[in-house]
């Protein structure tokens, strides 16, 4: 029934913008004082590869800087149009579809005018370029305010990003029955990139993981005797009916002046596995001493990537985690899986970071099955409350570990500088489906409330990363809240929250 | 004849304008209460915050009151609102209800409800749950009240039409959709056809929530807009008595209004109002004197902070640490703290909500001392429950700028300098102390630390520290902990730091008393006035004579609050501030 609001929503938005008389194409300014600034448009999509089936990047100048804003887009065609209303440029759907038709593997030319103190500025033009490898048409994240202990609103919402169309997968709302406990909802997960298979966890009150098999929506308690929480960090094995959970006792604590702010960490961290259709629960390790986290499997399912941390040094290991935490780092592990006697082979170290001084986190495997992306910062299992938390990818090769090189061989880290930001958190990393685009949860704006970003990869070469285009670019400054865990998606949850709820007790 | 038309139109403008009068007067009270409204109320700017108040029944509603609540930045303007609204009422509904004579009289009854909707929240006003709050219930009755009267006024064929209206505005009237219907009802009975429209509007709420709201409890969408107070911890019945009353007194009014036209009608309505709003309204002059305290502490006006302070004699935990921050930046910490009071009592608090320190004044006290992080943490857990209000968005822009995340306070600036009267906004400068406070607090990792008692705990360790103004600090806060052995440990840093100064009257207090109890303690020998000293032996003489057995502890600290409630010694022994 969520449809129904957005008619209704849809339908006020178009009478609002019948009642506002359409786009305005102004002119552009006679004259003008030239600038060899690039203009300082926000979101930043100067010189930014994207893909051909992604909505209008729709774009602002900084508001109490300039009066107004006049864009000129010139296709590779060499016809232009003009957008500008305020200081935002807002393109209409359909204009931009035609754009990025005819722009297909070339680039669209932008050039910028800002008006400030009643003069025009004419800025550096700068290129859009138009990759003609489509992105998957949704994304799925969950919006959070950027909490410490207490929350109220939370959501799982679904966005196509090839329009603006944001809805609901899930509230904490409908089922939170509970005032006292509350309700948290996280950590949605799909099977190879669609919904008939999907899952998330519910916390606290009517505690239990929903997922979908096939279609059908089940309330499963993942927590057995033999573990030491239900499933907590999901990943779906590409075709078998099977689920790696780490299961974890997570804590946080607040830092008193670093800028962190948030200390996330784990007491205790086991993994283990859920086959759906016998709805029994594997342990996959427990090492009692080390922590075991962030499972992950490859495209074709033969490998379980995950992280576990190394050993303390023998002095600290029965001190406080509050003051040992920044000594906790984790290295990247597989183990081979043979999915018809459900084993697991060896385990194998993939990635030492903490011979570098790092932690990894979050890793995942590209649907080619060439390359390992994951997150990566000093220390600790939570990189998206570390401003030094940035994405690191590998080529997955023969040889492992996957960074080890020979004297005189180039470094095999890919250069990943266009994607990441200096000095702030960059987390949750994931490919699309093709492989083409990756995507990254991101506090770069400002420390705290996270974006989506995405850049262009190909053959091991990344581009400038471009925020999740929004339709009105003030969106990203007035919305005061997170996206957190983004997740890729060929298609969308068509199942409604009305009809999640069912399987909660009333 | 004439002399009983005389006299019922006597008495009618005579209880309307009692009424009027007392209606100003309470205004006129609460303004500090509405300034705080203002304060502690969400409205944001920009399509996010109107799409998420845009997925409830009643929400067009909810957002105008929201954006109207801004006016309380400026408490009278506010009041003028409100008042403007509640004449409209009154007029509208004598139209509606056809009201003759001493009868319009009885329209003064809603308007009570509905004043005394907005002063009865007491501490509710830090916590509440109710987005619009002070201005969607007057707002929507004043619709339906003119609505009713241009139902009135319609061809009775057409009243079909007026129920059938009444359900599609459900989502925009919510409850008082409802309550338009049931006055139609009773204005005239319903034909065989009107009963559709009443059927209608009984599942309104249901149809609703499968066709629009199906993201929602049905529960959270029945009755949409009726103000319901409810958080994870506290809730009140006794809040919504007012719309209780609201709505069975609009009911009565379609049945019979138009008959009670008795010449005692307006003597009763108007004694009946006064009497009901002045037992609704949260009536307590701490409750005021706190807020206004809050308000100065927010415009770093810590003068007006120590005046307000002086003039109060029942400070509460929130009052203190304002207090104690106050006389920080304005000198004399040491010199006048105990003799302004700081013994905390706790809030008046009949409805016994969690409300305390951590909601009233957190933020602002941890911002002062210091404390970014937990400041900034605090306003994020307070913004959870009651929406990112001016307060919270102020004070964390503030904490932004402090610790020059430029960036975020750009983000929280544009926000604020959207809010109405806020264009020019910028954050009030760091002053001198807070830099060098903000050197003495160590980095550590901490758990949920929500209370004074934290604050205290914290600063009294800052003797360490060779800030002179953390020493001070931190002797006051290990004198408030009664820790002795903080309270050598910041003495000799005080006095290694304060060489030319005067040993401060509480410090020569506490030291008298530490050199006398606590002989154990590594101590040192320091000159005091031998007018403490005397004063000393005399507050232990009485005291021996007051505590006798069967008397208990609280009456003698009230018989010894007049001669001792000014030095430490007084707050040692009876204070309960204790950490």
């Amino acid at each position: 029934m969520k449809t129904y609001l957005h008619i209704y929503m849809n339908a006020l938005a178009v009478v609002l913008l019948l009642m506002t008389s359409c786009v305005a194409h102004p002119d552009v300014p006679s004259t003008s004082k030239d600038s060899s600034d690039l203009p300082a448009i926000f979101p930043d999509y100067c010189d930014v590869t994207i893909p051909y089936n992604i909505a209008p990047l729709n774009f602002m100048l900084p508001e109490g800087e300039y009066d107004a804003c006049v864009a000129r887009f010139t296709t590779p065609d060499g016809v232009q149009q003009t957008y500008g209303s305020g200081v935002k440029v807002m393109i209409p759907e359909t204009e931009w579809r035609a754009m990025m038709g005819e722009s297909k593997d070339k680039s669209i030319r932008v050039e910028v005018w800002g008006k400030k103190s009643g003069e025009w500025y004419a800025f550096r033009p700068f290129e859009i370029h138009v990759a003609s490898d489509p992105i998957d048409e949704y994304v799925s994240y969950r919006l959070i305010d950027p909490t410490y202990v207490a929350w109220s609103r939370m959501e799982i919402a679904q966005r196509n990003v090839t329009n603006f169309e944001e809805s609901k997968i899930f509230n904490n709302e409908i089922t939170s029955n509970d005032r006292k406990i509350g309700q948290c909802i996280n950590c949605h997960s799909y099977q190879n990139y669609k919904t008939d298979n999907m899952l998330f966890h519910v916390r606290l009150s009517n505690a239990s993981t929903i997922i979908v098999n096939d279609g059908e929506i089940s309330r499963v308690n993942l927590k057995r005797d033999y573990t030491i929480s239900s499933g907590v960090y999901p990943s779906w094995h590409p075709t078998e009916k099977i689920i790696a959970f780490s299961t974890d006792l997570t804590r946080q604590a607040f830092h008193t002046s670093n800028p962190n702010k948030i200390e996330v960490y784990d007491l205790e961290s086991d993994m283990i596995m859920y086959d759906i259709e016998t709805d029994s629960v594997y342990i996959v390790s427990n090492d009692p001493e080390l922590l075991e986290i962030y499972p992950t499997w490859s495209h074709d399912g033969k490998y379980l990537y995950y992280c576990k941390s190394v050993p303390l040094p023998e002095e600290m290991r029965d001190q406080d985690i509050r003051t040992t935490y920044q000594k906790v780092q984790y290295n990247l592990y597989r183990r081979s899986f043979e999915s018809a006697t459900r084993s697991f082979g060896e385990e194998e170290l993939v990635y030492d970071a903490a011979s570098k001084d790092k932690s990894v986190t979050l890793p995942r495997v590209s649907p080619d099955g060439k390359y390992i992306m994951f997150a990566q910062g000093q220390y600790g299992c939570f990189h998206i409350r570390h401003s030094d938390g940035d994405i690191v990818c590998l080529p997955i090769g023969d040889k492992l570990p996957l960074d080890a090189t020979e004297e005189g061989e180039a470094s095999p880290f890919i250069d990943l500088s266009k994607f990441n930001s200096e000095g702030f958190a960059d987390s949750y990393p994931s490919w699309s489906s093709n492989g083409r685009w990756i995507m990254c949860s991101s506090r770069r704006g400002d420390g705290i409330f996270s974006r989506l970003f995405y850049s262009y990869f190909k053959d091991g070469k990344v581009e400038k990363a471009f925020m999740l285009p929004q339709e009105d670019p003030e969106l990203n400054t007035f919305r005061l809240r997170c996206y957190n865990r983004p997740e890729f998606m060929v298609e969308p949850v068509t199942i409604s929250v009305a009809e999640f709820s069912k399987v909660f007790p009333k | 004849m004439i002399q009983k038309g005389k006299v019922s139109s006597t008495l009618l403008n005579g209880s309307l304008m009692a009424f009027i009068l007392f209606v100003a007067y309470i205004l006129h009270f609460n303004q500090e209460v509405f300034y705080t409204a203002y304060d502690r109320s969400e409205f944001l700017y920009g399509s996010s915050f109107f799409h998420i108040l845009f997925s409830r029944p009643f929400s067009l509603i909810e957002y105008i009151g929201s954006w109207l609540t801004q006016l309380f930045y400026y408490p009278a303007l506010g009041s003028v609102v409100l008042l403007v609204i509640w004449t409209f009422i009154f007029f509208a509904g004598i139209n509606a209800f056809k009201l003759h004579g001493t009868a319009k009289a009885l329209m003064m009854l809603p308007v009570s409800c509905l004043l005394s909707s907005v002063v009865d929240l007491g501490y509710w006003i830090y916590i509440s749950p109710v987005r619009g709050y002070w201005f969607s219930q007057s707002i929507a009755y004043l619709i339906i009240m003119l609505l009713l009267w241009i139902a009135r006024n319609t061809p009775r064929k057409c009243h079909l039409l007026w129920y059938v209206f009444a359900f599609c505005s459900y989502p925009i009237l919510g409850w008082f959709a409802i309550l338009f219907v049931l006055c139609l009802i009773f204005i005239g009975k319903p034909s065989w056809r009107e009963n559709i429209g009443v059927v209608l509007i009984l599942f309104a709420a249901r149809i609703w929530h499968i066709l629009l709201y199906s993201n929602l409890k049905f529960v959270d969408v029945s009755l949409g807009g009726f103000p319901c107070f409810e958080t994870s911890l506290d809730s009140s019945t006794r809040l919504t008595i007012p719309f209780v009353i609201l709505g069975v007194v609009t009911v009565v009014l379609a049945f019979c209004g138009r008959y009670l036209t008795k010449i005692i009608v307006p003597l009763a309505c108007s004694v009946a109002c006064i009497l009901f709003t002045w037992l609704f309204m949260f009536n307590d002059k701490t409750y005021i004197d706190e807020m206004r305290m809050v308000r100065y502490a927010e415009q770093d006006n810590w003068k007006e902070v120590v005046e307000v302070a002086s003039k109060n004699k029942r400070h509460t935990a929130s009052m203190i640490m304002l207090k104690n921050i106050a006389l920080m930046n304005e000198g004399g910490l040491l010199e006048r703290s105990f003799s302004m009071g700081s013994v905390a009592y706790p809030i008046y608090n009949p409805d016994s909500v969690h409300v305390d320190f951590l909601e009233i004044a957190s933020p602002i006290v941890c911002y002062n001392y210091g404390m970014f992080n937990e400041s900034i943490r605090l306003n994020f857990e307070n913004a959870m429950q009651s929406g990112f209000s001016p307060f919270h968005l102020k004070s964390l822009a503030r904490c932004s700028y402090a610790c020059g995340e430029d960036n975020l306070l750009n983000r929280y600036v544009s926000h604020i300098r959207h809010l109405l009267f806020h264009e020019d906004w910028q954050p009030y400068p760091i002053s001198d102390n807070l830099k060098e406070l903000v050197q003495c607090y160590p980095e550590e990792l901490i758990g949920v630390e929500n209370s004074d008692k934290y604050i205290v705990n914290n600063v009294s360790m800052w003797y360490e520290s060779d800030s002179k103004l953390a020493s001070e600090q931190a002797l006051y806060y290990s004198m408030i902990r009664c820790d002795s052995g903080r309270f050598w440990a910041s003495l000799r840093k005080y006095v290694k730091l304060h060489q030319d100064a005067s040993f401060p009257k509480h410090a020569q207090e506490a030291y008298i008393l530490y050199m006398d109890k606590s002989p154990e303690e590594k101590r040192m020998m320091l000159p005091v006035e031998e007018s403490v000293y005397v004063r000393y032996q005399q507050f232990w003489k009485v005291l021996e004579k007051r505590v006798k057995s069967g008397v208990k502890l609280g009456d003698v600290k009230e018989q010894m609050h007049e001669e001792w409630g000014d030095t430490y010694w007084y707050y040692i022994i009876f204070g309960t501030m204790k950490y």
